[in-house]
Parts: structure tokens; C-alpha cells; sequence
């Protein structure tokens, strides 16, 4: 089985693609728009660099081999959502190609292109017999990731638009529904022949989509049939695809240049634009440098990047062991309440409790104290109460330490007596913590 | 020639046929008047570049060049009708009406800035924006025996120009007077951020210089008529009295320029055209039972002209799969060669001189028996340089023996826009131009 994906990211800019129209969302249909994404005749494109930049960085998050000189070309085809019935898109010299993207750091899959165009409007049906169409999303940028059919099942497909959006977030600073934004092209044979849902949105949807698909072509192939070429389009609430057009009647875009825009020569723009390193390859750059668990490291980073560079930062200033101990520690566990607060108190604190300046206890009252803004002494009251209640459970049941040495997982009994006697007020991972350091001071 | 007097424009229009739209004011405001081909776009009067599938469109925004004529005190009086979205070398290919030569009204003005170079030539001190594509501003420049200039692509910015071809439309100036043209151009040239095409171009403050030496190419002396290759050898002979040196050359790509052009013109304009479905401006009575497809096919047919669609015809055809690499990526490399050929010319020599037309004005019913490769064929000599993107100017340079002017075009390197001007005002000391009798 072999799937290939075109895949559609909205970029985050403020304005559109190719005029000033913000990309914010509207309250009414059509008051987004100017007369250039209206397509008024007379009116012309003007390229938001901004997006050339964003498509320059995701072509180098792919691996891709950045153009020399870039342009644009014109894709016809009529439909009442594209204003110009022309779409401003990439055909020859697109902004990237011929990348490889590693799925969960290990598969290669191969990028074939990355190019930047313009979304059409949305046309909404109202009733049965006609439509509105709101052109607030024409022009709005999107870049477009295609790779080559290396992906085997559709579980790996959602997986790999999982990470591929999570990286992409990281690297353009994506909003945070840009899973749900989303929308793929997927191609998909079983046999020899191939199909192409179009215009699937969201992870979950490519894969029941990708899935049908799979049990629709090998019903067929075992029947002694044969799959022809076609588009399909996938049914949401039935979870079907369904057949929009054969080969044959496949659309010609008839791609030409786009004569208003002319040819860039992104070169040194290309050389000057350095993107952050993906979540996905700081993960397994920590569980290597660092030799911690990979678990722990994907942890930090998909807690936040902020909190694995602060895990460096700490590992770098004292050792791995304080950083696990800490970072890993009290401060993952309070980074929400953190806020925007600077983050050199902490490591100072940690240093200090490294050089034994501070005991251990006062190190992780200062820690949270500092990240919840809290009281010191409160902090220290209300962990004083947590320590009580955890001895007095412990001195009550002395049987449980030897439990414990058989099977860790016996400090459940002790966080499950807290959690249900204290009222709610400690954190799950303030209980655990101090639970283990207490059962472990008995061993 | 007749002084612009508003309350009598109705009764010139009647007459001539020059105007689309005109304006209601009863005197003329401003510090000077101007008329603009109907394809750039103006706020206060109907633009439909010469279409029916735009009447009653009304745009939001003024086109650059109109913007910055008003902003120099120039009041617009009149949208120029031509042909639809410039299709066409006589103006007969009009969704409206077809403006008439005013040396005969039984003759056409050119194409397709056909009612610019009329209201040129009717009025007296009026200049009118043109726009050319493949010849549309020299052609009727010479048909209607007034001066026409085509800057250099880019030059003038073209925001809120309707679009035929976007690599090859160049809006120019139109004027009975030599000396308009170095006046308007200065007026409307200059970068525009809203044409990104417009921002390449170096400052326009020309000088004068003259011209030391043409280049004549001989393949430009084909298939003319004895009127026109007898006037057009009269002034090569006035321009060496004036100390030109003139050289025949080869120019081996003239003949390439043309299937080229026609490949990139159709290939861009049918892409242009495809935004025209009656959905959002312009003419929009259809039948909105039909699914959108039905209803944009049928809306297509039923307001397009023919020209429109033989255009919309060849150029879907030529950019298909299959065929672009044969047509459309062909073209573009034969357009490097025509670059190549003026370049090497222009090396040695100030301008590249031939007649602007084979033949005068024809007349109507003449027109109406060629054939579309016949007319296609009328503008072998201005499409060279319109596909180079070179600036380009037609001068009045004689009369036929049925009285009708006849010009010859003179092409200079790219943004070399002073050397043409700088000839155009020298031409008009020497050559005696007829004005048109206008009567009403």
C-alpha cells in the first residue's frame, strides 16, 4: 500500500497574501476584502513577503533545496469561490523541493515540493437550489507540502501529519487550532492504480478517509476488479468517499506565469533565514546529549520548548542528575502558573541547592514559591501539612513500605488517601513528589 | 480641429464615435482635459474595456495613471471606446460603438486604442491615455495621423488597468502635439507600489538628444503599400537632410515575433477573461436556475463577442497540457530572441525605424471582408517591439493618395524614452501634419 499527501497549511500572517486585507477572523461574511481578493478587474497582486519567509522556513524544516529564484504561476479553473477563476499558486520553481522528513525520527519520507499560493473564498450552501459564497478567506496564504507516496498505512499518515503540524507550529509559530485547519489531498493505491480524496480537514478525517479507502480497493482487487484512476471526495458524517471524477475529465489548469508578480531571487533571503530546531528533533537530540529517556525528553518538549532549553540550560550549569531532579521535577509540574516570569531565579536556585547552599526542602519551596507567585511561608505551611499527612498515613500502615519494595506502584495507596482527605488543595504532582521522597526516606 | 466645448461633445460623439462614457459636467474645471482608453479604470464613469459583459460596471478605484493626471489638474471628459479588452487592430471589435477615422468616417480609427487616437485628433489641445499591447497605440496613432507613444514596460504603472496581456501592456499617451507626449508622460510614468512590475524601472527625467543614426530593418520593408513605402522613403530622406545616419539591417526575428505574440497575448488574456462569469460586476443578467458552470458558460456566450472568444479559444488551447511546451514555453524564449535582436541593433544605432502600418485606414466594409489572419497579420510591424517591451512612438509622416495619414514608429532601447521624445519634437519642426476638417 503506498499514500502520498498534499497538504495545506494556512500561514500566520496578519495580512493576506497578496493585499493588506487582515487575516483575522470576521464577524460578517465578505467585509475582509479589497479589490485585488475580490479579483475587481484593474486591481493587482502585491506579494506579502512575510510568506515568501515562512515558505523559505518550511521548505528548510522539510529538507528541502531552496530555489535559487522563485515565481508564481496562474491555475485556471472556474468555480464561484475563486474570485479571478484564477488561482495565484507555484508550478515550475516552486519555493522548495526534493526533501526528506523523518517520521518519528526514524522513516524517511520524501518531500517532493513545497509551494505558496492563494486560498479561495468558502462557498456555503444554503438550502437546495443555491449557495452564498463568502470570499473573507480569498487570498489568505497557504503553503503546500506534497510528498512522495512513502507512507504505508493510514495510521502512519495521521502520525505523520501529527508531528509535521506540531513541527510546523514550532518553526512559523502556528495558533494553536492549526490541527484542525488543516486540509490534505490523499492518494492512496492498494493495487497498482491509484485515487485522490480531496480536500480532507483535520487528522482524524485523513485517516478514516485513507482507511475506507483501503477496504474499498482491496474489496475490489479481491473480487477481481480493477481501481481506476479517479478523484474522490470524503463524506464526513456517512465516514465514505465518494466518486467526483474519472480520469479522463481530470481538469486541466493550463499553468502559464504570472506576469504581475515577476521573478524573485530569494537566495540570500534563503541563506539569511535560520529556523528553530523541531520539537521532534529536539526530543531525540536531548535523550541523546543528555542520555535521559526519550519519553522523559519528548515529555519536556511537548510540555513546552521553553522548558526543555531551561532543562539545558540547568543540565549545562550543574549536572543531568539536578536537571531531572528539578527541572523534569517541580518545575514542570507549576510551568502552567509560571507565566511570563523570568526564568533565571530558577536556575540560580537549583545552583545554590547543587553547590549545597540551600537544602533540598528549601530548594523546592523557593522553586514554587517563585513559579506560583505564592508566599514562601505558605508554600512551606501548606507542604509542612502535606508532609503530616502523608507520615501519618505511613506510620498507620507500616506495611506498605515493603509493599513498595516489591512494586512502586504501591504509593498509589498513599497519594489516593492525600488526594481524598486534603481537599483538593495540593497538586496531583506535589502529592506524588512528596509521597515518593517520604516512602523513600523509610526504605 | 475643434476647441473642447462640453455642451457640444454629444453631437462630436454622435459624429465620430470616440466616447464609451463622457462626462456630465458642462465646462471643463480643470487645468486641462484628457480622455482615457475605456480599460482603465474610473471611479466617476462606466468601465468596460469596450465589453458588454462589463456594461454598468462601476469601479471602486481610479486607475494610477487617471489618479495621477487629475491629481495634476487634468480633467477626464471621456472613456475612448476600442476594441473588447483590445482585441482587435481596427476598433470594430467593439462591444459598443466602433469610433470613425476623422479624415473619413467611412474609414476605422485602428486598433485598439482606436477612440483615443480620434479624440486626439478631433479636439484641440487634448490628450488622451492609450494603452498597447501589441500595437494599439501606434496603430491608431497612424491611422488618425497624430503622435502616440509606448513607454518602455513597466514604465507606467498598471493599477487599474483592465488586463489583456499583463506581460506585454504598456499605457502610453496619444496627442496631436509632438510636445504633449514628454508633458503627460512625465505625468503618469513613475513607480507604484500597487504594480510591483512598475518598481524596477530607473527615474524618468528625460533630456534631449539627437538622433544620430537609425537602424532600418529590411524585412520591415515587405508587403507595404505604394503610398505608404513611397511617404515612409520621402522621410528617411528628410531625416538624413536633418544629419541622421540611416542603415539597412537584417532583423531576422521580426518574423517570429508575431506567432509569439499571439501565443503569450491569447495564453495571458484568456487567463484574464476567465474572472468574467456575471457573478460579482459588470452585466449580470443570466439564468440563476442553472448550476454555476451552466450559468457561466452561458453567461460567457451570450456577452462575449467573437474575437473575445477566438482569443479565449487559442490561448486555453496553447497553455494546455501537451501543448504548452510547444506553444506557450516556446513563445517565451522566442520573445528572449526579438530582446536579443533590438539589443544588438540598439547597440550601435539610437532607434530601429519602420513604417507603422502597411496601409492606411482601411474602410469598413473592407474590414468586414478580411479575415481574422489578415487582420492579425496588419500588425507585423508594432508587434515586435510590443513583445520586447521596448518604448515605441508613431509620427505622422505623410498622406496617401486617398488623403489618409500615414506614420512611421520609431523604437528605442529599453527606458530610453528620451531619444524618442527628443525625435518626436525635432519631426514636428520639419513635417507639416494635416489636422482632420471637423465639422457638426
Amino acid at each position: 500500500m503506498k499514500i502520498g499527501l498534499e497538504i495545506h497549511v494556512q500561514l500566520p500572517t496578519k495580512s493576506k497574501m497578496f493585499c493588506s486585507c487582515p487575516t483575522t477572523d470576521a464577524e460578517a461574511p465578505n467585509t475582509h476584502v479589497c479589490p485585488t481578493c475580490l479579483g475587481m478587474p484593474g486591481s493587482r497582486p502585491v506579494l506579502n513577503r512575510k510568506v515568501m519567509e515562512y515558505g523559505i522556513m518550511l521548505a528548510k524544516m522539510l529538507g528541502c533545496k531552496v530555489a535559487d529564484t522563485t515565481w508564481f504561476s496562474r491555475k485556471t479553473y472556474f468555480y464561484p469561490d475563486m474570485t479571478k477563476s484564477v488561482q495565484i499558486t507555484q508550478y515550475d520553481n516552486p519555493v522548495g523541493e526534493g526533501g526528506i522528513y523523518y517520521l518519528g525520527g526514524k522513516k524517511p519520507i520524501r518531500i517532493t515540493r513545497i509551494h505558496i499560493e492563494e486560498d479561495p473564498g468558502k462557498t456555503k450552501r444554503v438550502g437546495d437550489q443555491s449557495s452564498l459564497v463568502d470570499y473573507n478567506r480569498s487570498g489568505i496564504p497557504l503553503a503546500e507540502i506534497v510528498t512522495e507516496p512513502d507512507l504505508s498505512t493510514p495510521a502512519e499518515a495521521r502520525e505523520f501529519l501529527g508531528q509535521l503540524i506540531q513541527d510546523i507550529r514550532h518553526v512559523i509559530d502556528l495558533p494553536g487550532d492549526g490541527e484542525r485547519s488543516i486540509r490534505c489531498d490523499c492518494n492512496i493505491s492498494v493495487g497498482k492504480e491509484r485515487c485522490e480524496v480531496k480536500n480532507v480537514t483535520g487528522l482524524k478525517n485523513v485517516e478514516r478517509a485513507l482507511t475506507f479507502e483501503v477496504i474499498r480497493q482491496t474489496k475490489i482487487l479481491k473480487a477481481g476488479g480493477k481501481i481506476e484512476r479517479e478523484t474522490r471526495r470524503f463524506d464526513e458524517e456517512r465516514g465514505v468517499t465518494i466518486s467526483v471524477r474519472k480520469k479522463e475529465f481530470e481538469a486541466d489548469y493550463g499553468y502559464i506565469d504570472e506576469p504581475d508578480l515577476g521573478v524573485y531571487h530569494i537566495k540570500e533571503l534563503a541563506e539569511s533565514i535560520k529556523i528553530k530546531e523541531s520539537p521532534l528533533k529536539m526530543t531525540l537530540r536531548l535523550a541523546d546529549q543528555y542520555g535521559i529517556d526519550q519519553k522523559m525528553a519528548k515529555q519536556l518538549v511537548t510540555t513546552s520548548v521553553g522548558l526543555a532549553e531551561l532543562f539545558e540550560t540547568v543540565a549545562n550549569r550543574t549536572d543531568v542528575q539536578n536537571a531531572v531532579k528539578w527541572v523534569v521535577g517541580p518545575v514542570s509540574a507549576n510551568w502552567k502558573s509560571l507565566g511570563d516570569k523570568d526564568l533565571q531565579p530558577i536556575v540560580d536556585t537549583i545552583c545554590r541547592f547543587s553547590a549545597g547552599g540551600i537544602t533540598d526542602t528549601e530548594c523546592g519551596i523557593e522553586i514554587k514559591s517563585y513559579m506560583t507567585g505564592e508566599d514562601a511561608s505558605a508554600v512551606m505551611g501548606a507542604a509542612a501539612d502535606l508532609d503530616a499527612l502523608i507520615v501519618k498515613f505511613l506510620d498507620e500502615n507500616p506495611g506498605l513500605i515493603d509493599d513498595y519494595r516489591k512494586n512502586d506502584k504501591a504509593a498509589n495507596k498513599v497519594i489516593g488517601f492525600v488526594m481524598k482527605n486534603s481537599g483538593g488543595q495540593y497538586s496531583s504532582s506535589d502529592v506524588v513528589d512528596a509521597t515518593k521522597k517520604l516512602i523513600e526516606s523509610r526504605l | 480641429m475643434i476647441g473642447l466645448d462640453l455642451s457640444k461633445l454629444k453631437s462630436v460623439n454622435d459624429k465620430y464615435g470616440m466616447f464609451h462614457a463622457m462626462t456630465e459636467k458642462e465646462s471643463v474645471e480643470g487645468s486641462f482635459h484628457f480622455s482615457a482608453k475605456d480599460n482603465l479604470t474610473s471611479k466617476d464613469m462606466e468601465t468596460c474595456s469596450g465589453s458588454r459583459i462589463l456594461e454598468g460596471y462601476r469601479p471602486a478605484f481610479d486607475a494610477t495613471a487617471i489618479a495621477k493626471m487629475r491629481a495634476a489638474g487634468g480633467e477626464l471628459v471621456g472613456k475612448t471606446n476600442m476594441d473588447e479588452f483590445g482585441f482587435g487592430t481596427f476598433s470594430a471589435n467593439s462591444g459598443f460603438e466602433v469610433p470613425r477615422n476623422p479624415f473619413d468616417t467611412e474609414r476605422a480609427c485602428g486598433g485598439s486604442s482606436g477612440g483615443s487616437a480620434c479624440a486626439a485628433a478631433v479636439f484641440e489641445d487634448h490628450v488622451s491615455l492609450g494603452v498597447s499591447t501589441g500595437g494599439s497605440i501606434c496603430c491608431p496613432a497612424s491611422f488618425c495621423g497624430v503622435y502616440g507613444i509606448a513607454p518602455t514596460y513597466g514604465r507606467v504603472s498598471r493599477y487599474g488597468l483592465i488586463d489583456y496581456g499583463n506581460s506585454l501592456d504598456k499605457i502610453g499617451i496619444l496627442s496631436s502635439k509632438a510636445t504633449d507626449l514628454r508633458k503627460y508622460l512625465g505625468i503618469i510614468a513613475g513607480k507604484d507600489e500597487k504594480d510591483p512590475t512598475s518598481c524596477v524601472q530607473p527615474d524618468f527625467n528625460p533630456g534631449y538628444r539627437k538622433l544620430s543614426s537609425v537602424a532600418v530593418p529590411k524585412e520591415g520593408m515587405e508587403g507595404l503599400s505604394k503610398d505608404v513605402e513611397s511617404a515612409f522613403r520621402k522621410s528617411l530622406e528628410t531625416l538624413e537632410s536633418m544629419g541622421t545616419e540611416i542603415e539597412f539591417v537584417e532583423m531576422p526575428s521580426l518574423k517570429y515575433a508575431m506567432p509569439a505574440y499571439y501565443v503569450l497575448a491569447t495564453s495571458e488574456a484568456s487567463t484574464n477573461l476567465a474572472r468574467y462569469v456575471g457573478m460579482r460586476y459588470g452585466q449580470q443578467e443570466g439564468d440563476l436556475s442553472l448550476k454555476f458552470d451552466d450559468y457561466f458558460t452561458s453567461f460567457r456566450s451570450e456577452y462575449f463577442g467573437d474575437e473575445a472568444k477566438r482569443r479565449i479559444l487559442l490561448g486555453t488551447f496553447t497553455r494546455m497540457v501537451g501543448f504548452r511546451d510547444r506553444y506557450y514555453a516556446k513563445a517565451l524564449q522566442v520573445r528572449k530572441v526579438v530582446i536579443d535582436d533590438y539589443k544588438r541593433i540598439l547597440a550601435t544605432h539610437d532607434a530601429v525605424l519602420a513604417p507603422t502600418m502597411p496601409f492606411t485606414a482601411p474602410r469598413f466594409d473592407d474590414i468586414a471582408n478580411m479575415s481574422a489572419l489578415d487582420a492579425y497579420k496588419a500588425d507585423y510591424l508594432t508587434i515586435p517591439a510590443n513583445i520586447a517591451g521596448t518604448p515605441h512612438m508613431s509620427v505622422p509622416c505623410g498622406y496617401g493618395s486617398d488623403g489618409m495619414p500615414i506614420g512611421m514608429q520609431f523604437v528605442a532601447d529599453h527606458w530610453d524614452e528620451e531619444i524618442l521624445l527628443s525625435v518626436a519634437e525635432d519631426w514636428e519642426k520639419v513635417f507639416e501634419s494635416k489636422k482632420p476638417e471637423v465639422t457638426i
